[in-house]
């Protein structure tokens, strides 16, 4: 048991963490993600962009239905709206990446608000409706603006330069992505500790009730739509940049399912939930591909031909046995391991 | 005018098939208070069911319904123990996620069983155009309407006259209540999958029969939310109603105004109808206390 542990100012209450081991251990995690492009192969720093890409958007849909309690299943459409903002600012319009990329977000955001407005009225079920119907108006949409959007053709991103390192090799999106995805999260951890964050857990355990404590239910609600989807939009237009290639065909309704299905594995409300889960989903069809082809098919081909399927009964699979057996997630399994050994030998 | 008799004519039917599946949705939120998103794939996995009984058997559309119908209520049970039962008393949004983690789970087994490429689904029925007044159609599309139609009566006479429909309705108005009043509620959770199946088997069938039996079948369920919010999600006669219009709207908006509108029109409808009645038309308003 950690003893002599308390708090003299408010600063300090509030404080995101209080132990050195964290930060010494966070340094060590920050310097092994600057080192790994050194380290492993071609691949593997495809993979690590992937995983970076999803934990963006796993914190965005968190602060939604984790931190908020407003379940989206629109999460694809948001990812559109930022991925082709993003290709249209670079392609047709010649903006810069450093600009183009904030403009996604703030385009999907300002979207955002479409949605946001109906679902001050609508409460769980009906609101998850609702935004998966926005998420297949959006691509509808997507498909009629030919001349905006180029409609079915896509998008093909073409160089894309920052301070003069070109974007389509691995190593300088790597780094480019790394950067991003830990100034979102630094800011979606800063975000949890001030008035806004509270005033969303205080929404999602009782809307009522908040509002009755003097939250203004219609702003913070569409401050989450509004932040939720500035990330969301973001890691559409850092995805466009790994892609590539922008069609429609990939933000299918499977996308929405794996964004829950993140924040679901990783433990709903906390960022490093959201970023244990992205690592751990994105990692998990890897996994099976190896095992498949270890033990059934040398050559694999079973699982590219269903290779969709097969992710879609992993998110499946992950997320029935996680809501059944560990609702709270692997964060959740993280801090029954810590309490079991602060509290050793004790039950409790 | 004829125009628009095929345009309606065509919608009714699309949108028999919406209210049955709409109605699947509305039985299982009544009695448990969960929208079910897998009922699409309900509908997929009992079509290639029955799809298998027409290849094995060559039954015509009514022995087929007789096989498939206790198929999908089996079916639907196992799925509730399995899948609903152990998360009682969890709150809704986690049974909801398990639906929709459910919903990826059967469609991707059904895909790698029976394989990605579509189907002819041939039930037996003529080809031959039969005219009512300007419209023509298929059989196969007045058997859609008749069985919505058959449906619809048996549903209401069932939540009207017999004691297990009313005991549904019960469990629907106050669960503790009712198990207080001696009714089995998870009996009749059960009982709601089954039937829930069953009318998903219906609408699967003869979607697969009136078009073609293909990997993309469960967008269905997707494709019926509209019709089951126009109702109002616990309102099941509201959902058949609805699907017939959001079936017309779908179409007359493909017809007037522009291609391709007939995929979102009814998601627009149900954007703009829960801005106005945040409960759907015909759906109960739920009074909130802290």
């Amino acid at each position: 048991m950690r003893t002599g542990h308390f708090k003299d100012s408010y600063a300090a209450l509030v404080a995101l963490s209080d132990s050195r081991v964290v930060w010494a251990w966070t340094g060590v995690l920050g310097l092994a993600l600057l080192a790994l492009p050194l380290l492993v192969g071609a691949y593997s720093l495809t993979l690590a962009i992937t995983i970076l890409v999803a934990i963006v958007g796993a914190i965005g849909l968190n602060l939604l239905t984790g931190t908020t309690g407003l379940i989206s299943l629109g999460q694809s459409g948001f990812l559109a709206i930022g991925a082709y903002t993003n290709g249209i600012l670079l392609t047709d319009h010649d903006w810069p990446i450093w600009a183009a990329l904030p403009m996604s977000g703030l385009v999907a955001a300002a979207i955002s608000l479409l949605v946001g407005v109906p679902s001050l009225r609508l409460k769980g079920l009906y609101l998850a409706i609702t935004t998966l119907a926005f998420s297949f108006i959006v691509n509808y949409l997507i498909l009629f603006f030919e001349s905006v959007t180029h409609g079915s053709n896509g998008i093909f991103l073409g160089d894309v330069t920052i301070l003069g390192f070109d974007l389509s090799a691995d190593r300088p999106l790597y780094y480019f992505v790394l950067a991003v995805t830990g100034l979102l999260a630094l800011g979606a951890l800063n975000l949890g500790r001030t008035r806004i964050g509270r005033a969303w857990l205080a929404i999602r355990d009782h809307d009522i009730a908040a509002r009755a404590m003097g939250i203004d239910l219609v702003r913070y609600k569409l401050l989450a739509f509004f932040m939720s989807s500035f990330f969301i939009g973001i890691a559409g237009a850092l995805m466009s940049l790994q892609i590539r290639f922008i069609n429609i065909d990939i933000f299918g309704f499977l996308l929405s399912i794996e964004a829950l299905a993140i924040i679901i594995l990783g433990g709903l409300g906390s960022v490093a939930g959201a970023i244990l889960g992205a690592v751990f989903l994105t990692l998990l069809p890897e996994a099976i591909r190896i095992l498949l082809s270890l033990v059934v098919d040398p050559n694999a081909s079973t699982y590219s031909k269903y290779i969709y399927e097969i992710r879609g009964i992993t998110y499946g699979v992950v997320m029935v046995l996680f809501l059944r057996f560990k609702p709270d997630g692997l964060i959740g399994l993280w801090r029954d391991a810590k309490k079991f050994f602060a509290n050793w030998p004790l039950a409790y | 005018m004829e125009y628009f008799a095929l345009l309606l004519g065509s919608g009714l039917v699309i949108g028999a098939t919406y209210g049955l599946v709409g109605m699947g949705f509305a039985i299982i939120y009544k009695a448990t208070g969960v929208v079910n998103f897998a009922q699409g794939e309900l509908l997929m996995l009992t079509a290639y069911i029955a799809f298998s009984l027409t290849q094995g058997l060559s039954l015509s559309f009514f022995p087929l319904l007789l096989v498939t119908l206790p198929i999908a209520m089996v079916l639907g049970v196992l799925l509730e123990r399995i899948f609903i039962r152990p998360m009682l008393g969890e709150p809704a949004f986690s049974i909801v996620m398990v639906t929709v983690g459910l919903s990826v789970i059967l469609r991707g087994l059904t895909i790698m069983i029976w394989g990605p490429d579509p189907h002819e689904f041939p039930i037996g029925l003529s080809s031959a155009v039969v005219h009512l007044g300007p419209v023509p159609f298929y059989p196969v599309q007045l058997y859609a309407l008749g069985s919505l139609a058959v449906a619809t009566g048996g549903a209401w006479a069932f939540f009207r006259f017999t004691r297990l429909g009313i005991a549904m309705r019960a469990v629907a108005a106050n669960e503790a209540a009712a198990l207080l009043m001696g009714i089995r509620v998870d009996r009749i959770h059960m009982l709601a999958w089954s039937f829930s199946a069953a009318i998903a088997a219906l609408a699967g069938v003869l979607f697969a029969a009136m078009f073609k039996l293909g990997p993309t079948i469960w967008f269905e369920g997707l494709r019926s939310f509209p019709a089951v919010i126009l109702g109002g999600l616990d309102s099941v006669l509201g959902a058949a109603l609805g699907g017939l219009v959001v079936g017309v709207v779908e179409n007359m908006a493909q017809g007037y105004l522009g291609q391709g509108l007939r995929e979102i029109a009814g998601f627009v409808v149900i954007v703009l109808i829960l801005m106005v009645r945040p409960y759907g038309l015909f759906g109960d308003r739920q009074i909130e206390r802290v």
